[in-house]
């Protein structure tokens, strides 16, 4: 028997026993959001965020900011804290309901090294366009103080292609039905490329 | 191309356990390191020539990862491997041998090792998935053989 048999004999004991498929899924299920960068920057976003949208931040001291955050159109205060790559909100919704929700992120390179995300980073995520499935079965967009139904929108792969205008320019956005959307500045994403 | 996420786990997902854990030697950590390459290969929804990108991709990811839980405060309550090898049901006992035996190699040589006997890569392609020159690679490789015969004595052949 060769050093390579032997070897992998020896190492086909070993199995894993996580399971990602399970937690892409449940990932899905909660239809965490996808940011497309330029593809002329190295390192690719990857963060674990609610769904918020934020219009600007101020320092109140330390760690911990004063932010006007837009939720499903409405703008409302919240306290944003960010530490090592993990940050937590604290707003108000429109029923007067003090809400929480946090998560963390990590930017991505090429070559898989991850670095927990920058304060600047989470903040450009937690701007990024967000789709709600609301109870009724509408389907909508939700980006600063624009909404737009697409409902009917989607086409007969169940893929629906909208543009977002704000101070930079346009967003191209595209939205596979409770698959996934991704959000560019520069083109819509193909839909293959995202899940 | 692109695999889905169940059946890059189903192809991949025992080697790039194997490959995680020849760096943390650590169950657990080398589950994470797992979920973690396939939780980032499904987010980051790259475009792959062919599957031996895809392998080639997923186990620089999951060794990267394994390389930063490794380095990881949070890790210092974990089962030694000693323990997690205990449950291993090894075909013979020359392998649970060479299994203690690689375990016990110096960190930079056991991945090389690994990379080159289990999962059969070139020297170039080693250097390309750890980031290391291939001169480096050859060095570690050349050293991990000679402390795995010193170990192994006879159990250990002097083929390459």
């Amino acid at each position: 028997m060769t050093n390579k048999e032997l070897y992998q004999r020896a190492f086909s004991t070993l199995h894993a026993s996580c399971d990602p498929v399970m937690e892409v899924e449940k990932m899905k299920r909660a239809r965490k959001k996808r940011f497309h960068k330029p593809a002329a920057v190295a390192a690719a976003l990857v963060l674990v965020l609610g769904l918020a949208s934020v219009a600007y931040a101020t320092d109140i001291g330390g760690i911990q900011r004063s932010i006007q955050l837009w939720m499903h159109g409405d703008q409302t205060d919240a306290i944003l804290e960010v530490e090592n790559g993990h940050y937590s909100l604290t707003y108000e919704d429109a029923d007067g309901n003090v809400r929480h929700q946090s998560g963390g992120g990590v930017a991505v390179g090429m070559d898989g090294k991850a670095r927990p995300a920058t304060e600047e980073e989470i903040l450009q995520e937690l701007n990024s366009p967000e789709v709600v499935y609301q109870e009724d079965g509408t389907v909508w967009v939700y980006y600063f103080d624009q909404k737009v139904e697409i409902t009917d929108k989607f086409d007969d792969r169940g893929v629906c292609y909208v543009q977002l205008k704000d101070g930079d320019g346009v967003l191209y956005m595209t939205i596979k039905d409770q698959s996934g959307y991704s959000a560019s500045r520069h083109s819509y994403p193909n839909p293959r490329s995202f899940n | 191309m692109r695999l889905s996420v169940a059946e890059a786990f189903q192809r991949y997902g025992d080697r790039l356990f194997a490959a995680a854990f020849s760096i943390c030697r650590n169950q657990m950590d080398a589950d994470d390191a797992v979920q973690d390459a396939l939780i980032q290969y499904h987010k980051l929804g790259l475009d792959y020539a062919d599957e031996t990108h895809i392998k080639a991709w997923l186990l620089r990811v999951a060794i990267n990862r394994a390389k930063d839980l490794s380095a990881s405060f949070w890790r210092k309550n974990v089962v030694s491997w000693e323990e997690y090898m205990d449950g291993l049901a090894f075909e013979a006992p020359e392998d649970s041998r060479l299994f203690q035996a690689v375990m016990e190699l110096p960190p930079k040589y056991r991945v090389v090792i690994h990379l080159f006997y289990y999962e059969e890569y070139s020297i170039r392609e080693i250097g390309e998935i750890l980031g290391r020159r291939e001169g480096t690679v050859k060095s570690q490789l050349n050293r991990g053989r000679k402390l795995l015969k010193n170990m192994l004595k006879e159990e250990w052949n002097d083929d390459e």
